[in-house]
């Protein structure tokens, strides 16, 4: 509270503060997590006070390591209770579903006092980040006074628009100091659906391989949870499209999840097994791309997609459905990558087919990305962070 | 949350400095001050500044600063200065921020808005900073939200220069929902015109021509409050003065001189455009209400400047608001006030228009100016093709008077293109309504009706006294509409009380409630120009009654007595909904017992008694079987067949008919949402073969999430039966449909054995046989037969109009003599055709069966429209006029061939190719012989002229009365 406002002005003045994260799980499978972590890491470096706070356990753990230089707390034992939508007079009957919205709304209560305790030990100029609109839920029932409250929606707005957060973030993080969304044109559309908080901040690049591909190996690389998501069937129907024009490159799809037998059956059914390699899930991703010549991307929803930008880092060109604002924010359409419009499995079929017919195009989108994707090095987004908490001081 | 308290200390220069100008208006003032100190912004400081009050506004600006020393100061001008212009230049002296906004003391500011407006501002280094302004009627019940031309704040961007978005220069002029560099005004030295009324369009062209750098952002940042019953009004709501079309010209011929000064002349143009659009219509729509010595006034100011403006301004306003400009400049009263109650009006047909040479125009004068000639072309308008009953026409009251309680009126109604023939056999009568809920009317006969030429005018003589007999409080305003009747076809107006003065009196009326409240008739004029007649009273005593009245309504009973009939309505509403008639479809209906021999047929979605449905069910007929037969219709039952059950599309009857129906008959679909009952076999004939990509094959049905796909594939999964015409249905539509193989029907489409006869008649016959339907489309013997039948265009404007690729009258000029060309566009769009190709080219769009056009055409041209692989039966000439076949073909979802190289007959691009393939048409018909042969091999192999018959003799001939 002591700083002056010739300091705040000047953009490289840096001083150390609370940081807390608060996520749906402290070490949930997926992304945010990831996300939080590394995040966490470059704040802890700098010299920031940093607590990752997680609501509930995970359904699905990742494995975050031991030795975090930071603390991390979960909130409930077990999960909050799950109550459904009470509407009309029927929901207003049932009395063992207002039983349970009660408990569920006492045990928030207390829950939000832990996050208030917590809260209150927090030095001068310190910051929640709310990295998802549930854990939302408990942060604004607790005492925020004094701290900058950041909320964010780590997916693109189009799709979060198909599912209930939409409606959830435009509630929840309406009176907080800044809602982050990854890209302008996402906080654009927030803005213009009445979130006037509504900024932006992209993600940092997860890793900078020392080795990149050399793009020799006939293989056609694809990265992602075997889930609706990311769209693996519309990248068979691409696939099958692709491989009879180039008979001796192979399309290497790692990872798991509960769609695999039901595309593994689709593989089959367009003819494709012998094309088509099954990789599982893996923990050595630099190793995967570098194994690749060609990245793909055929999710039917994304964010600010990290697989993108590891490809990228590793001089792997991308062909990708441009499904969200992220994905032509990270891929220069036509310069470092190559984009085909959401759905369209013909056009993504010839873009991999331009990328698969030109070593040349190959290399020189390839090495291209790599240089081009370091404008997301972890020290530019941190620095944009640090700016941002000082900007909304003022 | 965040709130980190003030912490701007009186020596350290805030961020933003918002000057808040107030006059007389003492009461709102602290609410627009409360919004700039709750802003998320900390570093902000107001400076008030009263443009010398004769209420207590300086007196409450002086103590806001006083609660407020760090933040706030007060100044006040020593003599009032009339506008908004001179207490922002001296408010722009006091500021010491880096930045400056300007607030009324009226509005608010949003509480984010210094934070958007200043991020912006450092990140882009922007001279000004412009967000979104929402306009807020604050007598409104839900206080309506309007937003401020929204398309520019669609998404943040920077302007390194004004010109590259000339739509901000001339629409956007608010000076307030914008942030400026503080210095970037003091290096300008940009200030508002002292005195002048809209001081902000000066100010801002000003400000922007000089900004080197402007920055949009979507964010929301002011707040105007928009008051219209206040009885001060602001100077927007007093535009009636000329003083004030007099300071908006000035003000626009300054501008206009900057523009000139600069040598930017495309900005003038666009600048031209809005003032006809905008400026010009604000002030037109007054001049019904206005005395002659007004208009005269008016028109000698605005011809003046009318006749600097950029003439290729008026190729880029609606064409009303062109024709209104040029009357005016040319001072052609008796033509101007019918258009500008068309410009009022928009559906309004205000004027008797006039053919000349094929073309229709707005009036018969000023056609021999060329430009005026241009301007006054209403052919694109369609009014021509408009049926009487759809004519909303203009009805001019030219007499009113009253005696002894009766109103005797007259009056004049439009006849366009004399649609109204001498012969016409005309009645009339005249209906009054409730304006707010129309709980009666009354009707009264019109005595005179007669043709007059460019007009019919009648005469009336209305007993209001005895005859109408209002409630009394809650129908206090009566709406007046004569009905016009010509040879039995209606049509509605209204009564156009244009003359100042005309509609004067007061009738005694007797209310039904009480007398109270009111006790006389006013004849008044809306805003639309249009007569009424308000109840009133003469008595002071039921005047206080009124307010009373007037409290109750508006007071906590009348809010609960609203809101109780909202909720009346409501509830009725959800009663009727899809929900809750699905739920009886449901639970109900379905659980009756299946009725045996219930047919339910469905074509395009109950839009049309045609295709295969229609045909199936005429075979049925014709063999005389025994069955229920039930049609479903959208819109009129109008063209469905007599001899079935009739049951709109989604009423209770039509989803009891399906809940019960033995089978269905459909070419589309049913409602997604009605499940079928495994006792009822679905037969679905489909409605062409696929050029396109379909279902999932199509991107959009492929990147729904699993869930929606599951569900799209239990509708699908309805079908027990999919009719097929070839092996590449199979392959396209039967795959991307994901229909099972036991579910195809390899028979060929029912609505395509006429034509499967038809040919097999000529080839026999060697005659041709045009059938009865060239006769009542008057087509000439001699002349042959194009039909032309692109398919479904989203994009070539509102309301669905299909700009024609091609010049309509060229083809016409050139082909008339040897074709007729028939128009069918699909039925979501439609053409307009002008007169001069009368005879030559007719639109047959809205005949509900294309195969007897089929059957009539000797020739057709078409795209990517399924109605090629129909047509390919006849073995007659085709051509693929393509003129957009890369964005069609490539841009969109893609096509499981290649047209190109299939296409049995030339494929063209242009106009020219277009008329060249047409004069070498007879050619066309041998060199591409085999090439339509293939074709109907590959599309049609099945379609061999007796798919009704086996449909109808697999499903139904068991139903035989023998």
């Amino acid at each position: 509270m002591s700083q002056t406002v010739s300091e705040a002005a000047s953009p490289t003045a840096q001083r150390t503060r609370d940081i807390f994260f608060v996520s749906n799980s402290v070490n949930e499978l997926g992304g945010i997590t990831s996300w939080s972590h590394q995040m966490a890491g470059l704040f802890a470096g700098r010299g920031h006070r940093v607590h990752v706070i997680g609501i509930t356990e995970p359904g699905e753990p990742q494995d975050i390591g031991t030795d975090l230089p930071y603390p991390t707390t979960t909130l409930y034992d077990e999960h909050p209770p799950r109550v459904g939508p009470a509407r009309g007079i029927k929901g207003r009957l049932n009395v063992a579903e207002r039983r349970l919205r009660a408990r569920r709304e006492r045990g928030m209560h207390e829950q939000a006092a832990k996050l208030t305790a917590l809260f209150a030990q927090a030095g001068p100029g310190a910051v929640v980040i709310v990295t998802q609109v549930w854990a939302m839920e408990w942060v604004e029932l607790a005492d925020t006074s004094g701290l900058l409250v950041i909320g964010m929606s780590h997916e693109s707005f189009g799709y979060s628009q198909a599912s209930s957060r939409g409606a959830r973030v435009r509630k929840h993080y309406k009176d907080i100091d800044r809602m982050l969304a990854l890209t302008r044109e996402d906080a654009d559309l927030w803005i213009r659906r009445g979130l006037n908080n509504a900024s932006f901040m992209p993600n940092p690049l997860p890793f900078m391989p020392e080795v990149p591909s050399r793009r020799t190996e006939k293989i056609v690389t694809s990265i992602g949870r075997l889930h609706d998501q990311k769209g693996i069937d519309m990248l068979l129907d691409t696939w099958a499209e692709v491989a009879p024009l180039h008979p001796d490159w192979k399309l290497r799809i790692y990872g798991s999840g509960e769609d695999e037998e039901q595309l593994k059956k689709q593989c089959t059914a367009l003819g494709l097994d012998g094309s088509v390699e099954w990789m599982g899930r893996t923990s050595d991703v630099p190793g995967a791309l570098r194994g690749g010549s060609v990245f793909v991307q055929s999710s039917r929803g994304e964010g600010f997609p990290l697989a993108l930008m590891e490809a990228m880092a590793t001089a792997v060109p991308c062909a990708a459905f441009d499904c969200a604002p992220g994905v032509h924010e990270i891929v220069r359409d036509g310069e470092d990558g190559l984009l085909a419009r959401l759905g369209n499995t013909g056009e993504l079929a010839r873009r991999l087919d331009t990328l698969m017919s030109d070593k040349e195009l190959r290399d020189r989108m390839g090495e291209l990305a790599r240089v081009n994707i370091q404008r997301y090095t972890t020290e530019a987004v941190v620095r944009r962070w640090e700016e941002l908490f000082l900007f909304l001081e003022r | 949350m965040g709130a980190i308290g003030e912490r701007v200390t009186p020596q350290a220069r805030p961020d933003v400095s918002v000057v808040v100008i107030v006059y007389n208006d003492a009461e709102r003032l602290p609410t627009a001050v409360q919004s700039v100190l709750d802003q998320t912004l900390h570093g902000v400081e107001i400076v008030i500044v009263d443009d010398c009050s004769t209420d207590d506004s300086y007196a409450t600006a002086q103590r806001l600063a006083a609660e407020h020393p760090e933040r706030v100061r007060a100044y006040q001008l020593p003599e009032n200065s009339g506008a908004g212009g001179e207490p922002r230049n001296v408010g722009i002296g006091y500021t010491v921020g880096r930045h400056v906004m300007f607030l009324d003391s009226d509005d608010v500011l949003e509480r984010n808005a210094c934070r958007n407006l200043l991020e912006a501002a450092e990140r882009d280094g922007s001279d000004i900073v412009s967000g979104l302004c929402v306009r807020l009627s604050m007598d409104t019940r839900n206080k309506k939200r309007d937003q401020w031309y929204p398309w520019l704040y669609a998404t943040t961007r920077t302007l390194e220069s004004v010109t590259e978005l000339p739509d901000l220069f001339v629409w956007d002029t608010l000076s307030t929902n914008k942030l400026y560099r503080r210095d970037f005004l003091v290096e300008n030295s940009l200030r508002f015109p002292k005195g002048m009324f809209y001081e902000d369009l000066m100010f801002i062209a000003e400000a922007y021509l000089a900004a080197e750098r402007i920055t949009l952002i979507p964010n929301q940042v002011y707040f105007w409050h928009v008051h219209e019953r206040a009885a001060a009004k602001s100077v927007t709501n007093r535009r009636h003065e000329m003083t004030n079309f007099r300071h908006r010209l000035e003000i626009h011929r300054r501008i206009d001189a900057l523009l000139a000064e600069r040598g930017l002349d495309e900005l003038r143009l666009f600048k031209d455009i809005k003032f006809l659009k905008h400026d010009l219509v604000l002030h037109l729509r007054d001049l019904p209400f206005r005395d002659d010595s007004y208009r005269q006034e008016f028109a000698g100011l605005a011809r003046d400047y009318l006749a600097g403006l950029d003439r290729a301004a008026y190729d880029e306003v609606q064409p009303i608001q062109a024709i209104c400009a040029y009357l005016l400049e040319r001072g052609d009263w008796a033509n101007l006030l019918p258009a500008v109650d068309t410009l009022t009006n928009r559906d309004k047909i205000s004027s008797p228009l006039a053919e000349r040479d094929g073309r229709v125009y707005w009036c018969a004068e000023h056609l021999d100016d060329p430009f005026g000639r241009r301007v006054l072309d209403v052919t694109e308008l369609g009014y021509h093709g408009k049926r009487f009953d759809q004519m909303f026409l203009r009805n001019v009251l030219t007499r009113y008077e009253e005696s002894a309680g009766t109103v005797r009126m007259a009056g004049r109604i439009a006849n366009p293109l004399g649609i109204v023939g001498p012969d016409a056999a005309l009645t009339a009568e005249l209906e009054f309504t409730a304006r707010r809920r129309s709980l009666q009317s009354f009707r009264f006969p019109v005595s005179v009706v007669r043709y007059e030429g460019e007009a019919v005018t009648w005469e009336a003589s209305v007993d209001l006294a005895r005859r109408l007999r209002p409630l009394g409080v809650v129908d206090a305003v009566w709406d007046v509409r004569l009905h016009l009747t010509a040879d039995g076809v209606r049509t509605r107006t209204r009564l156009t009380a244009c003359d100042p003065g005309l509609a004067q009196g007061r009738l005694p009326v007797r209310p039904r409630l009480t007398r109270l409240v009111a006790d006389h008739m006013e004849p008044e004029v809306s805003q639309r120009g249009h007569l009424a007649f308000r109840l009133v009273t003469r008595d002071a005593a039921s005047g206080r009654i009124q307010d009373l009245v007037a409290r109750g309504t508006r007071g906590v009973p009348g809010r609960l007595a609203k809101s109780g009939f909202r909720r009346a309505k409501k509830l009725r509403k959800d009663l009727t909904s899809g929900r809750n008639k699905l739920r009886v479809y449901d639970e109900v209906f379905s659980r009756l017992p299946v009725r045996k021999g219930t047919v339910v047929f469905e074509s395009h979605l109950g839009k049309q008694y045609s295709d295969s449905p229609r045909a199936i069910y005429e075979e049925m007929r014709r063999q005389g079987l025994e069955f229920d037969a039930v049609w479903s219709y959208a819109g009129s039952p109008e063209g469905f067949p007599g001899d079935a059950t009739l049951v709109r599309r989604w009423s209770l009857p039509y989803l009891r008919a399906l809940a019960q129906a033995e089978f269905w008959v459909d070419n589309q679909s049913y409602p997604l949402k009605l499940t079928k009952r495994p006792e009822t076999t679905y037969i679905q004939t489909w409605h062409g073969s696929a050029l396109k990509r379909m279902g999932f094959d199509e991107p959009a049905w492929k990147l729904r999430g699993k869930a929606r796909q599951d569900e799209q594939e239990r509708v699908l999964g309805r079908f027990d039966r999919f009719l097929i015409r070839s092996e590449h249905d199979v392959r396209t539509l039967a795959k991307a449909l994901r229909l099972k193989e036991k579910v195809l029907l390899r028979v060929g489409y029912p609505r395509n054995d006429a034509l499967v006869r038809a040919k097999r008649l000529e080839d026999a016959s060697g005659v041709r046989e045009r059938g009865p339907l060239a006769a009542e489309l008057g087509i000439p013997e001699d002349k042959q037969v194009l039909l032309y039948a692109p398919t479904f265009r989203r994009h070539g404007g509102r309301h669905g109009r299909f700009a024609l690729p091609f010049d309509v009258e060229r083809f016409a000029e050139e082909f008339g003599d040897r074709y007729v060309l028939l128009v069918r566009s699909h039925y979501l769009n439609h053409v307009v055709l002008p007169p001069s190709v009368r005879g030559r080219v007719i639109d047959v769009s809205a005949h509900h069966d294309v195969t007897p056009l089929y059957r009539l055409a000797d020739a057709m041209i078409t795209d990517y429209s399924s109605v090629m692989f129909d047509y390919a039966l006849l073995d007659r000439p085709m051509l693929f006029f393509v003129y957009d076949y890369e964005e069609y073909v490539h841009e969109g979802r893609g096509t499981y061939f290649d047209l190109r190289e299939r296409a049995p007959g030339p494929v063209v691009d242009t106009e020219d190719e277009l008329f060249a393939a047409l004069k070498a048409l007879d050619e066309q018909v041998l060199e591409y012989g085999p090439a339509r042969a293939r074709f109907v091999a590959e599309f049609g192999e099945y379609d061999r002229g007796d798919a009704a018959r086996s449909v109808v003799d697999q499903f139904f001939s068991h139903w035989s009365a023998k």
